[in-house]
């Protein structure tokens, strides 16, 4: 058996409101794996990811990403883990006003200087690497039509893009299909899993629907009220389970 | 004692003293060009304040409502209504007496007076003023053109120069940029700054740049400069204030550098509103370039200024409607450019 990429122990964060957002998480997670995060609105989920690329910083707990322990860093070394490690958001938080390929290319922001990359000045190599990844989500020919005049899973299919342009070993996704109609919803999940098979990016996702937790995750985490509750494969979630998840009233919907 | 109580008796102490030394120096003083004795005065005024102090705690015990009473009394206190008239209740009583007070006042100190409105001999200089400023000597109009294209570039450079500094100092004058106890320091500093600036009128600044300068465009540019950069940088502040997360946070996620995350992340969002604001402090900028003109900052407002001192209204006349004609114009031409950017 190989070594998890991503390894957290007791991961605790209280907001400094006092909100208690998670409390001694511990998971591992394997190189190739698709992960998916499932829990009530509240329970934590994007607290959990964005801690693990510090957009959120951890209260306690470690998180080691490969040998490294990635938990208390510089701000130089969380440029450098979230470069690694890319995310894709649920309102896909592209920028409106520049086209397909200038969001594309601020994916590699992070290898770039701050001067070229002001004056726009990326490399042909950053340029053809655009195109393809664009073309790998295909959305290829809108390259030059601005952001904010795609529909949801258009803007997703950027976003992810973007995300690829990294280069990441790990791709966070925070409900990234939270805000698209079922069937969007599926092109944008089947190209995570794409870029998932093929390409090998782990990747860990939050979603809501179970229907579409069962039709593509590896392993779901269950996370209520900061804790994790369940933890196993898919067809594991049985009607106990979802009512323990979701609460004694909750009733489950399908997504086609 | 609540607060609404605290509230009431400052009011009507203050109200009182304030009618009572109106009264007592507009008794007892009789030349405006006497100064007042300030220790006199210190003494009139505390007095009227132990005075509306005890009128107020006296008329609202006797149930005679005093006009801090109702101005600050929560609903709950005034669901117990008066069936008193304006005029037979306290409160209205008060309030008519102190405006009536504060008119005869305001009216002395300003040296109104109908028999200098109403002077023939003043209607008649005034009607031949209006006269001559009506036909206005088109001769002046070619230094008039030279003039107000003066004013425009004194404006246009002030703008200019005032835009790159603004830019640079909005982000730092901005909450949701400068987080972090260090950040927020400079932010306190800058924005402290500004208003200090901004609350010093384009004039003053005019004044101090033609002493430190020499009188002149030059002076007149500076000063504006001046307060278009502190005006500049607060309008784009609180436009950058506005802007949404999301994009800054997909631009952070991908592992960008501070600075990239301001260009990418902030910059596309603020750039538009930023221009309109730009070009509408132009057009500011040109009127105010008139008026810093009489300050000695030069351009059309300079002569504008002579000619007046020399009574020469038909030219005077010409510069008005050069004037007009120009603000007029920029005025249109800036809406539309900035209804465009929309
Ligand atoms: N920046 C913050 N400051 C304070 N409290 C926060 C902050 N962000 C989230 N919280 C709180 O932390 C808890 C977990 O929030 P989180 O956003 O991680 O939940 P979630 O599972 O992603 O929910 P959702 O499905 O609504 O996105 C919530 O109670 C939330 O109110
Ligand atoms: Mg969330």
């Amino acid at each position: 058996m190989s070594k998890p990429i991503l390894k957290v122990e007791k991961l605790t964060k209280r907001y400094p409101n006092g909100v208690l957002a998670l409390q001694n998480v511990s998971f591992s997670v394997m190189p190739g794996e698709f992960l998916v995060i499932i829990g009530l609105s509240g329970s934590g989920k994007s607290t959990l990811l964005k801690s693990l690329n510090h957009l959120v910083e951890p209260t306690s707990g470690q998180i080691l990403f490969g040998d490294k322990d990635i938990t208390r860093s510089s701000t130089k070394d969380a440029r450098e883990t979230r470069q690694q490690m890319a995310m894709i958001f649920q309102q896909f938080n592209l920028i409106p006003r520049h086209t397909v390929l200038q969001n594309a290319l601020t994916g590699r922001l992070g290898k770039t200087g701050t001067l070229k990359s002001i004056f726009g000045r990326f490399s042909k190599k950053d340029i053809s690497d655009a195109y393809s990844f664009l073309e790998l989500v295909g959305i290829r020919d809108k390259a030059n039509i601005r952001a904010d005049q795609l529909s949801g899973g258009q803007q997703q299919r950027v976003a992810i893009a973007r995300a690829l342009m990294q280069n990441p070993s790990v791709l966070l996704a925070d409900e990234p299909v939270a805000s698209l109609d079922p069937a969007t919803c599926h092109v944008v999940m089947d190209y995570l899993k794409k870029v998932n098979r093929e390409l090998g990016i782990t990747v860990i996702c939050n979603l809501h629907f179970l229907s579409l937790v069962r039709q593509y995750a590896d392993r779901v985490i269950a996370l209520k009220q900061g804790q994790i509750v369940f933890e196993g494969s898919p067809d594991q979630i049985s009607a106990e389970w979802f009512r323990r998840i979701y609460g004694e009233d909750a009733r489950e919907v399908e997504v086609e | 004692m609540n607060k609404h109580h605290i509230q009431r008796y400052v009011f009507d102490a203050f109200n009182f003293s304030i009618i009572f030394a109106i009264l007592f120096y507009g008794i007892f003083t009789h030349s405006s060009e006497s100064l007042p004795d300030l220790k006199k005065s210190l003494l009139v005024l505390s007095g009227g304040l132990v005075l509306g102090t005890f009128l107020s705690y006296w008329g609202n015990k006797k149930g005679r409502r005093t006009l801090g009473e109702t101005l600050f009394s929560s609903a709950e206190d005034t669901a117990v209504a008066t069936d008193h008239s304006l005029l037979r209740s306290l409160w209205g009583f008060q309030l008519i007496v102190s405006f009536l007070v504060l008119l005869v006042a305001a009216g002395r100190q300003t040296e109104f007076s109908l028999i200098e409105l109403l002077n023939k001999d003043g209607i008649a200089s005034a009607a031949n003023l209006f006269h001559e400023l009506a036909s206005p000597d088109w001769g002046l109009l070619p230094v008039a053109i030279v003039k107000v294209i003066e004013t425009i570039f004194i404006a246009f450079l002030a703008t200019v120069f005032a835009l790159p500094v603004a830019f640079i100092l909005s982000f730092f004058a901005a909450k949701n940029i400068m987080r972090g106890p260090t950040a927020f320091g400079v932010y306190g500093v800058l924005r402290t700054s500004l208003n200090v600036v901004r609350s010093v009128e384009p004039i003053i600044w005019a004044i101090i740049f033609a002493v430190w300068v020499g009188v002149g465009p030059f002076a007149g540019m500076l000063a504006l400069m001046i307060q278009s950069i502190a005006s500049l940088t607060k309008q784009y502040s609180e436009i950058i204030e506005g802007v949404s997360e999301g994009p800054i946070e997909g631009i952070v996620s991908t592992g960008a550098n501070p600075i990239q995350t301001v260009w990418f992340g902030v910059v596309p969002q603020v750039i538009l509103p930023f221009i309109s604001f730009t070009i509408y402090r132009w057009d500011i900028n040109v009127r105010m370039a008139t008026i810093i003109g009489f300050a000695g900052g030069g351009g059309i407002g300079t002569i504008l200024y002579q000619y007046s001192m020399r009574s020469q209204w038909n030219q005077v006349g010409c510069l008005i409607v050069v004037i007009a004609f120009v603000v007029w114009v920029l005025d249109i031409l800036s809406a539309y450019i900035r209804e465009a950017l929309k």
